[in-house]
C-alpha cells in the first residue's frame, strides 16, 4: 500500500498548503532563495511578486517536485531563463556544503560498530564519488553558466571553435553521478550488513534518498529545459 | 509537443513500477472515497486529481498516464479534449465513473466502467486486470546470487585486470567476460570497481590481505 496524491501547483494556490502535501517544496524555495518566514498565508503568485521571481519558473519548478514534469518551451524570456540559472547555482551550494558532508558525517560514525576496513573502503568510494561530483558542479559553475549566461544576456556570436560546452559531456556526468549513488545505496541496503547504531543507518540512507531526489529534478532541469534552450538560442544564432 | 512517452530518468526513478491514475471527478465525496477504495487495494499507485480533461490536456503532465478515471459528465460535452488525449497518448485506459444514467454510446468509449455501486472488491479486480493487461517491462526477478563463474571473473576485477586479462586467465572468451561483468552488474546493482570490492569483502568473496591496497 503506498500512495501519494499531490496536487498540480497553481498561481492561486496557497504555499502552506502545497508544502504541508510535499515538504520537500521547502527545499526548492531554499533554492530560489526564500526561507519559511516568507511563506505566512501567501499564495504562490504573491510570494513570486514580493520576491521578484519569475511565476512561470517557480510554479513549473513546484510542479517538478510534485512529480510533473514540464515540456519547457513554456520557457522563453531572457529573465526566465537566467533565473533558473540561478536556482540551479544554488543547489550547488546545498550538495556541496550540506548533502555531501552531512553523509561523509554519517559514514565516519560507522566505525564504531564496524569492521574499519570495510568503513575506509566505503569513505573512498565516497570521497572518490564526492570529488567527481565536485568536478563536475565545478564545471558547470565556471564553464558551463557563464556560457549560458553570456549568450543568454547578450547577442554576440559565439564562434563554434571558442564554444567550451558540450551537451552531451554533460549528459554523461548526470549518469555517471545518478549511477554511483545507485551503488552507494545497494552497498548499504543489500551488501554490508552494517551493525550498530540504527538511527545512523536510516539518517544515512534517508539523506541519500534526499540527495538522490534533488539531484534527480536537477539534471532533468538541466537535461530537458535548460540544455534544449540553449541549443535553440545557439541554432537561432548560428553558433551550432 | 508532448513528452508523454519519453522516458525521463526523473521521472523513472520518481514513480517505477507504480501505476500513475488521473483522477478526473468534481465531488469530493465520491473522490475520496474512490481514493480510500484504491489504497485498499494495496497496489503501487499514484494519484493525480485534476478538475477537467482540459488541465490533463493543458498542463501536458509528462509522468505517464496509464489510467485516466473520469466521470462522464466531465466530458460529455467536451468530447474534443478527450478525443485529443487519447490521441496523443493511446496506451491510456479510460475508465468511467458512473453515478447518473448515460446512454450506451457515451459508455462504449470507455475501457472499463465503476459504478457507484461496486464493492470495492470488483473495482480493485477490474483496475488492476485492466491496467496488467498492457504488457509491462518485467522486472527480471532473478536470485541474485552470482554463479561460480561470474564470482571468478568478479575475483579478477577486483583486482584490477582488464577483460583481456581475465579472458586468459579464465581460458574465457572476452565476450564471455563482458557477459559475466553485465550480470555481475544487474545482479548487485554495482559497475564501478571500487563498489565490486566492498561488494566482494564484505561478501567475504575475497579477504583484504589479498589486495595490495
Amino acid at each position: 500500500m503506498y500512495t501519494i496524491q499531490r496536487t498540480y501547483v497553481k498561481h492561486e494556490m496557497k504555499m502552506a498548503g502545497l508544502i504541508f502535501e510535499n515538504p520537500t517544496l521547502l527545499l526548492m524555495m531554499e533554492h530560489f532563495d526564500l526561507g519559511i518566514s516568507s511563506i505566512q498565508d501567501k499564495s504562490i503568485q504573491q510570494i513570486c511578486t514580493d520576491n521578484g521571481i519569475s511565476l512561470q519558473v517557480y510554479i513549473s519548478f513546484a510542479n517538478l517536485y510534485n512529480g510533473f514534469i514540464p515540456t519547457g518551451d513554456e520557457f522563453k524570456s531572457k529573465d526566465e531563463l537566467l533565473s533558473i540559472i540561478k536556482f540551479l547555482s544554488r543547489s550547488h551550494q546545498y550538495y556541496k556544503n550540506e548533502k555531501y558532508p552531512e553523509i561523509r558525517g554519517y559514514i565516519s560514525q560507522l566505525y564504531a560498530n564496524n569492521e574499519a576496513e570495510i568503513i575506509k573502503l566505503i569513505e573512498k568510494f565516497f570521497d572518490e564519488y564526492f570529488s567527481e561530483v565536485l568536478e563536475h558542479l565545478g564545471y558547470e559553475d565556471s564553464i558551463a553558466f557563464p556560457y549560458f549566461n553570456a549568450i543568454i544576456e547578450s547577442s554576440i556570436r559565439v564562434s563554434t571553435a571558442d564554444n567550451p560546452f558540450s551537451a552531451n559531456d554533460y549528459r554523461e556526468h548526470h549518469t555517471d553521478i545518478e549511477s554511483k549513488l545507485f551503488e552507494l545505496k545497494n552497498l548499504f541496503i543489500k551488501h554490508l550488513s552494517l551493525k550498530g547504531d540504527r538511527s545512523i543507518h536510516r539518517k544515512l540512507l534517508y539523506s541519500l534518498f534526499e540527495l538522490e531526489h534533488d539531484l534527480n529534478i536537477h539534471s532533468l532541469i538541466e537535461d530537458t529545459i535548460l540544455v534544449p534552450l540553449v541549443r535553440e538560442i545557439e541554432r537561432s544564432r548560428g553558433i551550432v | 509537443m508532448c513528452l508523454w512517452f519519453v522516458k525521463l530518468k526523473g521521472v523513472e526513478a520518481l514513480s517505477r513500477s507504480s501505476s500513475n491514475i488521473a483522477i478526473v471527478e468534481s465531488s469530493q465525496i465520491v473522490y475520496e472515497g474512490l481514493v480510500n477504495i484504491l489504497i485498499k487495494s494495496h497496489q503501487h499507485y499514484q494519484l493525480y486529481r485534476f478538475d477537467s480533461i482540459e488541465e490533463i490536456s493543458a498542463t501536458r503532465i509528462n509522468c505517464k498516464i496509464d489510467v485516466i478515471i473520469v466521470n462522464p459528465s466531465l466530458i460529455q460535452f467536451n468530447s474534443k479534449d478527450c478525443n485529443t488525449l487519447k490521441r496523443i497518448n493511446s496506451s491510456v485506459h479510460w475508465v468511467a465513473l458512473v453515478y447518473s444514467f448515460y446512454g450506451k454510446d457515451i459508455l462504449s468509449q470507455f475501457d472499463e466502467i465503476i459504478q457507484i455501486s461496486d464493492t470495492s472488491e470488483s473495482i480493485n479486480q477490474n483496475l488492476s486486470k485492466l491496467i496488467n493487461s498492457t504488457p509491462v517491462e518485467i522486472e527480471s526477478s532473478q536470485k541474485e546470487q552470482l554463479s561460480e563463474r561470474e564470482t571468478d571473473v568478479l575475483v579478477q576485477l577486483v583486482h584490477g585486470l582488464s577483460n583481456k586479462e581475465i579472458a586468459d586467465k579464465l581460458n574465457i572468451s572476452i565476450h564471455t567476460v563482458m557477459s559475466h561483468r553485465k550480470n555481475i552488474s544487474q545482479k548487485t546493482g554495482i559497475k564501478s570497481q571500487s563498489g565490486l570490492t566492498i561488494y566482494a569483502i564484505s561478501n567475504k568473496i575475497i579477504s583484504l590481505d589479498s589486495l595490495a591496497l
